[in-house]
């Protein structure tokens, strides 16, 4: 695909290449849409500023609400492990952290505040803030789940020790998962270096140049991906940076 | 204002039952569940408390040192000096009165049974639909309009044995105290006065004349620790997250603007 740069005489080319599946993208935004008034819902219950909206029937209604998306929010998962196990247990592979991982955060700052990539360890399909992101939210997603349904169906089966501990745990899950969101959220829609990967979850596609510069490990394959990387280092010891 | 308590002297009690009977009445309670009576084994009934049943004598068989005798128990809540209900209700809905009561407004319960479940004594019920959530929660407020209107609980005003008592709780305890005594004197020598300090001191002090737990009284009641914890740490814990997360992607944001140009961006 060739695109038209306002202030450029020169078309440039893109060419694009697949990294999402259409279930993939839609169980993403799906996901979003019922994660933000989750987030919203129960925040009312928790923060004591919020009282006025928890009480009697607006508070019935937030917490009807909340229990709607959370129906949405925990099955999702389930109808992509149905439909597509292989892609859904390739991806949670990916998440897994890796050797480059540690070298990749340390670069992080100068990577997301300074645009200097160059020096990055090469990355497989998700670099290692995307993991994190990723597996702090598959793990909050358990713990919202277990939780969560102790605390909805619990009450009189379950101890009361145990429903404490819910509400405990569900609200820490609710910390780290609403903190790793506003940073995803501000990385994909406003920081300037992560522009592809809005566009892969909207369209389904990355370009093929971005690929090969932000995850070198998933276009080239490991092994080539550390040649590239190993030479540019040699090149830029040589050349005194 | 002083704190009030109620005075129940469980060595009084006859089981007659009319301080629930009068407690419905008041509060305009219905049957639930156990409306249709039946024998199940016991004198006791209802089998337990439950949104509509705010107060009711717990019959317990005890084989005490002086062989069987029947221990009664008036349950209901104990208007805790330190309530965990009141603490963790998100509403407000749950109070504790400058008198010392712990009311709950149902206009303004939500229904989220919180209180059912941090209650170290089991008191608040849930009168709810499982899969909506939507209903409220109930207990008894030692008739909050009456006393704040010079009258007597329900419960106090009807008992005929004159085993209830209410008014100023320092005076409670001192005639609590005193009966204690006279129990012992008399010999029953495991009698003891329950609620001094429990809780910070419940509204409730009960006479007895056996240990707490023979009645099915927590010996050591406890305020939740997990209550202290998510309070006090857990929702400022997440309320400097969020602030610091916000400060940091403004300050990340400012910092990026001025060194990245989306031009020189491939
Ligand atoms: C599987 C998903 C989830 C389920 C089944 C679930 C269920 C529940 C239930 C039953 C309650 C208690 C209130 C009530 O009974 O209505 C609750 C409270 C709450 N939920 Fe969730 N939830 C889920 C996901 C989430 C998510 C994703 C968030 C936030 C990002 C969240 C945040 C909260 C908060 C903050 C509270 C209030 C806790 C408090 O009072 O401190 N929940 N949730
Ligand atoms: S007994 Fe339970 S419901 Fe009553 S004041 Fe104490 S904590 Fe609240």
């Amino acid at each position: 695909m060739t695109v038209q740069l306002r202030g450029r005489a020169e078309a440039i080319t893109i060419q694009w290449i697949p990294k999402y599946t259409l279930l993939e993208r839609v169980g993403h935004w799906l996901h979003t849409a019922s994660f933000v008034p989750l987030a919203i819902t129960g925040m009312v219950l928790y923060f004591p500023f919020l009282q006025p909206l928890a009480q009697g029937a607006a508070g019935e209604f937030f917490r009807l609400v909340h229990r709607a998306a959370a129906v949405i929010f925990g099955v999702l998962p389930v109808i992509y492990f149905i439909f597509q196990p292989r892609r859904f247990i390739m991806n949670i592979r990916e998440f897994l952290p890796s050797k480059e991982d540690i070298g990749w955060l340390r670069g992080a700052p100068a990577y997301y505040l300074f645009g200097r990539h160059e020096a990055m360890p090469p990355q497989g399909r998700f670099n290692a803030g995307e993991k994190l992101n990723g597996l702090v939210m598959i793990i909050a997603w358990v713990i919202f789940g277990i939780t969560g349904l102790l605390m909805w169906f619990g009450k009189g089966i379950a101890s009361p020790e145990l429903f404490r501990w819910a509400v405990l745990l569900h609200d820490l899950a609710m910390i780290a998962s609403v903190c790793m969101f506003l940073v995803h959220l501000y990385l994909a829609v406003a920081h300037p270096l992560m522009w592809a990967a809005l566009v892969s979850m909207r369209f389904g596609v990355t370009s093929a140049e971005y690929a090969a510069e932000h995850h070198a490990k998933w276009y080239y394959g490991p092994k080539r991906a550390m040649e590239i990387y190993e030479a540019r280092k040699r090149e830029a010891a040589r050349s005194g940076h | 204002m002083a704190r009030l308590a109620m005075l129940i002297d469980e060595s009084q009690c006859t089981a007659c039952r009319g301080c629930q009977v009068a407690c419905k009445q008041w509060n305009d309670r219905e049957g639930w569940l156990y409306s249709r009576t039946r024998n199940w084994g016991s004198y006791e009934n209802p089998p337990d408390l439950s949104p509509q049943t705010w107060t009711r004598i717990k019959f317990t068989e005890y084989e005490g040192p002086d062989g069987f005798h029947w221990l009664f128990l008036k349950e209901g809540c104990m208007h805790c000096g330190n309530p965990a209900c009141v603490a963790v209700c998100p509403t407000g809905a749950l109070k504790q009165q400058s008198n010392g009561l712990v009311t709950l407004e149902p206009e303004l319960c939500n229904g989220c049974g919180y209180c059912t479940q941090f209650c170290p004594f089991h008191i608040p019920r849930l009168e709810t639909d499982v899969l909506t959530g939507q209903g409220k929660s109930s207990k008894c407020t030692f008739c909050q309009d009456r006393v704040t209107n010079g009258l007597l609980p329900a419960c106090v005003k009807t008992c005929p044995a004159k085993a209830l008592d209410f008014g100023d709780r320092e005076e409670m305890v001192a005639k609590g105290l005193a009966r204690v005594e006279a129990l012992k004197a008399r010999g029953f020598t495991q009698a003891n006065l329950y609620g001094l300090n429990e809780v910070g001191g419940l509204g409730r002090l009960y006479v007895l004349v056996a240990p707490p737990e023979a009645y099915g009284l927590p010996a050591n009641p406890q305020y939740p620790a997990l209550a202290s914890f998510w309070q006090k740490i857990v929702q400022p814990l997440g309320s400097v997250a969020f602030g610091a997360t916000i400060v940091g992607i403004l300050g990340a944001f400012l910092i990026t603007r001025r060194n990245i140009r989306m031009e020189e961006v491939r």
